[in-house]
């Protein structure tokens, strides 16, 4: 008799589910709130996400252009100044020439006054 | 996928497998729920805040085993201190438009109604009891666990709702 009570205990009190309304109320609930949904809820949407990467890229490429006129300059500077050197070292070649010419015609003239 | 798939995917943050993982026990969580408090109100609010302290808490829960001992443990706890401490949570007397609550198909309908009345009679501790051992089929051993509870006070409280049951019904101990 106390087996059979038991066993009619156990059939009586079967788990029983929730109602469908509140089930899905529920379920809405706690995936909302869960860190799994917040996370995503805290990750940037999409559009800004990719407006970020624009942004990104027009500065990325605005650095590079200014980088590779800097250079531009540089090696334009440098030519100028090989260019300068160079004429500086034509007008010492052509002066000290024109000394020596000089040295050599007041040399000749003296040793004709002699 | 495995069931334990289910549980490590749960566990990792995906919404799908733990909507699953809820689907699974809210039956139990709920039945729980509504035969302690006796109230479809009280069951559903209680159910909610279960599940929703089990989103926050699923990383530190180890296995399959761990949820269902955590659900259970939890449920049955905090309707216990809901009982204890809140004056709404009583029994309401049976009538054509009460009939009990969460009664099963096919279960006989004079042991549901003494059984009614035997719950709405139990103290909040004695009625976990009963609930654990024929609602979710656990051991004495295993029903102590759960409640923090004495394994020779648990049997106290089994015996005792058994023979008052039994007396309900017109039934002679064995």
């Amino acid at each position: 008799m106390n087996d059979d009570l038991e066993s009619r205990l156990r059939q009586a009190l079967r788990p029983v589910p929730p109602g469908e309304e509140f089930s899905a109320r529920m379920l809405k609930r706690v995936t909302l709130a869960s860190p799994a949904s917040a996370s995503s809820r805290n990750a940037p949407p999409r559009r800004v996400a990719a407006s970020w990467w624009l942004s990104a890229g027009l500065a990325a490429s605005l650095l590079l252009a200014l980088g590779i006129r800097h250079r531009q300059s540089e090696a334009q500077q440098r030519l100028a100044g090989l260019a300068a050197r160079q004429q500086v070292f034509a007008a010492l070649r052509v002066t000290n020439q024109k000394l020596d010419l000089a040295y050599r015609t007041v040399q000749s003239e003296s040793r004709d006054e002699l | 996928m495995s069931a334990d798939d289910e549980f490590a995917r749960a566990r990792a943050g995906n919404t799908a497998a733990l909507v699953a993982l809820i689907r699974e026990h809210q039956r139990t969580v709920y039945s729980i729920a509504l035969r302690m408090l006796g109230s479809r109100e009280g069951a559903e609010d209680l159910t909610q805040e279960v599940f929703m302290q089990l989103g926050a808490k699923l990383g530190s829960i180890a296995s399959k085993e761990h949820l269902r001992f955590w659900l259970r443990q939890v449920t049955a706890n905090r309707a216990i201190d809901q009982l204890r401490h809140d004056a709404r949570f009583q029994m309401l007397p049976l009538s054509e438009e009460n009939p009990p609550l969460g009664a099963s198909e096919n279960a006989d309908p004079l042991l549901q109604r003494h059984l009614h009345a035997l719950l709405a009679e139990l103290s909040a501790p004695a009625r976990a009891v009963l609930l654990l051992r024929y609602q979710e089929d656990l051991d004495p051993v295993d029903i102590a666990r759960t409640l923090e509870m004495p394994i020779n006070t648990v049997k106290s409280h089994l015996k005792r709702s058994l023979e008052a049951l039994r007396s309900r019904c017109g039934l002679t101990t064995t």
